[in-house]
């Protein structure tokens, strides 16, 4: 596969990434935060892709060893969508760990990325639950049906959405189906300002 | 039986205890099964949603609601990404109550499983002995905490509470803690009698060897986490690979089954065994920590009203990461400037991972071996609610409850057994 010796530290992960993926690197910097009395650190790096990269990047990560994705979280930031892999890195050597987040922007007119589940087969749980949370749209997804949400939960709405595509209303679309398919219009509950419950 | 006749058998759906109560839909041949699809989500409650509607002080009752075993991961999770994202730094001391919590659950958690795991495989006994032994901690976590469940320890900047006073000795030294010596000692005591019934047991042994393999290479695949694919022998391990709290201080080591002179068949045998071997690594943990706890403050921001000032002017973003009792789980939190409410809220708890590790496990085993190997994993679907067969064929519908389902694994014990139950 290749002829790098792990665990590697976090200057020389960076980096490998940096010459690895070139171009496609958008920001790249990385984060040491100490903990207990022995200032043992906790590795991160931080790295924002260019999405047409994105596949490139998983697949320079998964060169090392099979890449630990913890998860991918997602938010609405306007006017794209933003992804995050958490991937770790590096396990099996104590206190040489390294997050490595890595994040892709996606505009809401093409919300599109591909897939990854060729390359880590466990990224299928994540993959789903963004589709139906966020509206983005996985290609090549092996199994593209919901996972969480009810059946009856409208097709065009995602609750991480802040936009006219979010939530109108939290609690409507669970009890009553006809009012789900024709759901009235109630102002979004962050451009509100009420903070509290 | 011929191929054309499978049937579709799904095993759920709910469970109220986590965010992860779901329903296995099982293809099966006969008695073999042949394809397993997991459908969590009948219980999603939306509490990250929730979360990003409420000021980052008022989201930790809710964040240790997630779970009710394991409520002390989710709270540790969150400060601890909260923390992340807007510089905080807890006090020594906080990180070493927040370890020793973290291992009093882990203890609890594991000896409630091997009950769990006891009873799905009709030894009820041992599931009564398990529990039973579990009050001792439990009692202990609610002398530190005040609670038996939902801990409220965790904070902002540290802890709520200090490990009281009255658990100190006079005579000795107060960093002797007498009563969490004595629960560490009398689970020392009773852990020969457990490794004898879930290690030595013949008739267990025959229930839980070579049933729901996981291999090395599925188990990093599919990235799984915890005791789960530490039974392959896969060395994940956040404590160790990435120390968060006080475990950068502490000395521990993979728990994998290798280490013990058994092999890494990642079958339900070596899922327990991990889990037992775990208690004796908890119990060593926090003796150290009682050790080299230092005296000082429990907590680095004790005016709560100027720290949530401090949250508001807070920008950026932090990631919580820890071994929790079934493995790793992470919260991901961003905090912008001017806004009272989260940005964004993402928690990953363990099963989450540990689903994809069902299929691999449960192909080619028989139907009497589902609760096992379900239960396997640690899940939060402890009760499963009921069953339906379809045959495909007819259409006909058979149910089977969880009793039922519970009372074919018992027979095939049985049938192991002889007659000698």
């Amino acid at each position: 596969m290749n002829n790098i010796q792990l665990p590697l530290e976090l200057d020389e992960m960076k980096e490998y990434l940096e010459q690895k993926i070139g171009d496609g690197v958008d920001e790249i910097y990385t984060e040491e935060i100490e903990k207990g009395l022995n200032n043992t650190p906790m590795k991160l790096i931080w790295l924002k892709i260019k999405r047409d990269e994105f596949r490139k990047a998983v697949k320079t990560i998964s060169e090392l060893q099979v890449p630990h994705l913890s998860v991918t979280s997602g938010s609405d930031i306007g006017d794209d969508i933003e992804l995050i892999y958490h991937f770790a890195v590096n396990y099996g050597y104590p206190g040489d760990e390294i997050s490595i987040n890595l994040k892709v922007h996606l505009p809401k007119e093409d919300p599109t990325i591909s897939t990854i589940t060729d390359i880590i087969p466990g990224a299928i749980t994540t993959e789903r639950e963004k589709q139906e949370f966020l509206g983005v749209e996985v290609i090549d997804i092996p199994d593209s049906r919901r996972l969480w949400l009810d059946e009856v939960f409208p097709e065009d709405k995602y609750p991480w959405r802040w936009d006219d595509k979010g939530m109108e209303d939290r609690s409507r679309y669970v009890h009553d189906e006809e009012e789900a398919n024709d759901p009235p219009i109630v102002k979004n509950p962050r451009s509100g300002g009420d903070s509290d419950e | 039986m011929s191929k054309d006749a499978t049937y579709e058998v799904p095993i759920g759906p709910i469970h109220p205890a986590l965010k992860e109560p779901f329903m296995v839909k099982f293809k099966l041949d006969g008695e073999t099964i042949v394809d397993a699809d997991p459908h969590p989500g009948m219980n999603h409650r939306g509490i990250e949603f929730m979360g990003m509607h409420r000021n980052p002080l008022k989201v930790i009752p809710l964040a240790e609601r997630i779970c009710g075993i394991c409520s002390i991961v989710h709270q540790h999770m969150y400060t601890t990404a909260v923390e992340h994202a807007a510089g905080i730094e807890p006090t020594n001391r906080a990180r070493y109550i927040r370890t020793i919590m973290c291992e009093l659950e882990r203890i609890h958690s594991h000896v409630l499983w091997a009950g769990v795991a006891a009873h799905e495989i009709g030894f009820d006994t041992h599931l009564h002995f398990t529990w039973k032994i579990r009050e001792k901690v439990m009692d202990l976590l609610e002398e530190i905490s005040g609670n038996r469940v939902n801990y409220s320890m965790w904070t902002v900047g540290g802890v709520r509470r200090d490990i009281p006073k009255k658990m100190y000795r006079r005579d000795f030294s107060p960093k002797m803690y007498p009563k969490i010596q004595n629960t560490l000692e009398y689970y020392e005591k009773l852990y020969g009698k457990l490794e004898d019934i879930f290690l030595g047991d013949p008739s267990i042994r025959l229930r839980t060897k070579n049933i729901g393999i996981l291999t090395e290479k599925e188990a990093l695949e599919l990235c799984g986490v915890g005791p789960t694919v530490r039974a392959s022998g896969v060395k994940k391990d956040v404590r160790i690979d990435q120390p968060y709290a006080a475990y950068g201080d502490l000395e521990l080591d993979y728990v994998i089954p290798s280490r013990y002179g058994y092999e890494n068949t990642g079958d339900v045998f070596s899922k327990t065994l991990v889990r037992l071997k775990e208690i004796l690594q908890s119990i060593d943990l926090i003796r150290q920590c009682v050790q080299k706890m230092p005296d000082e403050d429990i907590d680095s921001e004790p005016k709560k009203a100027a720290l949530l000032n401090k949250l508001k002017k807070a920008d950026g973003e932090g990631i919580g990461r820890i071994e929790a009792p079934r493995g790793e789980a992470l919260h991901y939190v961003r905090l912008k400037e001017g806004h009272e409410e989260l940005d964004n809220w993402k928690v990953r708890a363990s099963t989450y991972n540990n689903l994809a590790t069902y299929a691999p496990m449960f192909l080619g085993e028989q139907i009497a071996d589902i609760p096992i190997i379900a239960a396997c994993i640690d899940p939060c679907i402890g009760c499963m609610d009921r069953a339906e067969i379809v045959d495909i064929n007819t259409g006909e519908q058979t149910s089977y409850d969880h009793e039922e389902l519970h009372e074919m694994s018992v027979r095939k014990t049985r049938e192991i057994l002889g007659d000698k139950l």
